[in-house]
């Protein structure tokens, strides 16, 4: 009887939860999963098609370019902001003054809004207004038109990314290192190891768990840009900015093509699972160590 | 001189970090002229509150404003209650279906806001909540795995004597989770209300689906379009954006010791 009264009661609590879980996420998960293999503009009756929508979208060289472009974003983005963000959390991590002011300013990009980052950034390389031509032209370099030009501006957008979440990527890196023991770097120190010996033995093997944590949901976040590239560049030049998410968009809600969409959501989503899968197998592998 | 070195770069970093901030704010309150005229780290002298005043009436960012504090507003206030029920049930219950229900909800978190973007239009569309604040709101409201995640592990911290004894003197679950959990769990309730309101505020995909007239449009939309269409009068954009990021600028202020030790806290597990 108190079991039930117990169960029931739980449920209660989960009710609202649950209800929302359920045809919020749910419920759209296998709905696009089944929207992907019919042909629908939003009118009239959908028509089944099978697998078509996979077939088209695998020979189409906009979804392939998208695809590459996602690819390149994430590789232009993760590595530049994990070494920055372990270099300042090494810093950090030494007992100096004004650490406390030092991790606030360096956590202030992370809550900007990156609609707004998107504004300031093109405002900042405006070829003619912004700032980063403005100091490149003093020392007598004539700078790029960034934004326009099709080599630059995924650069451009990606640094808005690493400038936003490297500061968060340090803090959960620094919160790594203080948990290691400092007894093992005083060991280490008295069996005569150089620093860098010390740095790749001791520190970061020990950083391994804060490591692929970031490694793992930064990337699950990197290949979903979108906002950056809406306000930024709608994709262009000439493709050149067309990540997945933007080109989903677009299929999905610019040209009604809601199975089509479907399938490149799925596609996306099947990507991500086969990244973090391949880092959480790589990182696996490795030896985990265990103080607790 | 090692030191020196040490502080040069932290210095570096710190500096990079809060410029593009600094650098907006100086130049939606400099004379509309000279923000194009004079290099973005020249001070705002005199102060003009033109741009600002310009884009709060003419550009109806007022508005906007408004829209985007009731989305983040309902969205925060309904993350936290139910958030906070289900995570009580999952964390300090038991019950059957408890652990499976509990990994559904970690499973989802790694899956793309896209993918469900077409169908939970399409839901909408059914209820008929199109460009309503309703439909703006719903999908949110109710909580997501993540805060469920984030204050599940907190009540998992507390002493379970805590509890124990006010069951002893006969109080109920809700009781207990109002009078005993709650009063000790402050400092996640503010976090998770901090993290889901920035979050909120910023979000940009959903309500550039659900919402289709000025009415219901937030700000993030509301400075896309600005932006698109006056791509180059940055006094007036630059302003706009001033005033979408200076709302996150003040909680963010208030609440930083906690939001700074809860990002710590996230890769420790």
């Amino acid at each position: 009887m108190r079991r039930l009264r117990d169960t029931a009661e739980a449920y209660a609590l989960l009710a609202p939860s649950l209800f929302g879980f359920l045809l919020f996420l749910v419920a759209p998960i296998f709905g696009v999963a089944a929207l992907s293999l019919f042909d629908w503009n939003l009118m009239g009756a959908p028509s089944f098609v099978g697998l078509d929508n996979y077939r088209e979208l695998s020979a189409d060289p906009e979804v392939w370019r998208a695809v590459l472009n996602t690819v390149y974003y994430v590789l232009l983005n993760i590595p530049a902001q994990t070494v920055l963000a372990l270099l300042l959390a090494l810093a950090l991590n030494r007992r100096i003054r004004g650490g406390k002011v030092f991790r606030v300013a360096f956590v202030l990009p992370w809550m900007a809004m990156p609609v707004a980052l998107g504004i300031i950034w093109s405002w900042v390389f405006d070829p003619r207004y912004g700032a980063v031509n403005q100091v490149l032209g003093m020392v007598g370099i004539d700078g790029p038109n960034w934004l326009t030009d099709p080599a630059w501006a995924m650069p451009v957008i990606a640094s808005v990314n690493v400038w936003q979440y490297t500061g968060y990527t340090m803090l959960i890196l620094l919160a790594g290192l203080q948990a290691i023991p400092h007894q093992l770097h005083e060991a280490a120190m008295i069996d005569g190891t150089s620093p860098a010996q010390r740095f790749f033995r001791v520190t970061l093997p020990l950083l391994r768990p804060s490591l692929s944590f970031v490694l793992v949901t930064n990337t699950i976040g990197s290949f979903q840009v979108f906002d950056t590239v809406f306000v930024m560049t709608q994709g262009g030049p000439g493709g050149a900015t067309d990540v997945l998410n933007f080109h989903i968009y677009q299929q999905g809600f610019q040209l009604f093509r809601t199975g089509f969409a479907s399938a490149l959501a799925m596609v996306l989503f099947g990507l991500i699972l086969l990244v973090t899968a391949a880092q959480l197998v790589y990182f696996r592998k490795r030896t985990v160590y265990d103080f607790s | 001189m090692k030191k020196i070195a040490l502080y040069l770069v932290l210095l570096a970093g710190a500096v990079v970090s809060v410029a593009p901030y600094l650098m907006t704010l100086n130049s939606a309150f400099k004379q509309p002229a000279q923000v194009l005229t004079t290099p973005a780290w020249d001070p705002a002298l005199p102060v003009t509150l033109e741009n600002i005043a310009q884009v709060w009436t003419e550009y109806d960012m007022a508005h906007f404003l408004m829209n985007s504090l009731i989305y983040a507003g309902l969205v925060t206030l309904g993350q936290v209650v139910f958030s906070t029920m289900a995570a009580y049930a999952f964390g300090r219950m038991s019950f059957p279906g408890r652990d499976v229900l509990f990994w559904g909800y970690l499973a989802t978190m790694m899956v793309p806001q896209i993918v469900t973007l077409v169908p939970l239009f399409l839901i909408m569309r059914e209820f008929g909540l199109i460009d309503s604040y309703l439909g703006l709101i719903l999908p949110t409201a109710f909580g997501t795995p993540y805060g469920i995640f984030l204050v599940r592990q907190y009540f998992r911290t507390i002493p379970k004597d805590v509890e124990l004894a006010a069951r002893i003197d006969g109080a109920g679950t809700w009781t207990v989770l109002t009078r005993v959990v709650l009063p000790l769990s402050r400092p996640i309730l503010a976090t998770l209300a901090t993290i889901t309101f920035i979050t909120t505020w910023n979000t940009l995909l959903w309500p550039l689906i659900i919402t289709n007239s000025d009415a219901t449009r937030v700000v993030t939309l509301g400075i896309s379009a600005l932006k698109g269409q006056y791509s180059s009068q940055y006094h007036l954009i630059l302003a706009a954006a001033a005033l979408a990021l200076l709302p996150l600028i003040a909680i963010f202020l208030l609440f930083q010791r906690h939001i700074v030790r809860s990002i710590a806290l996230t890769g420790l597990k």
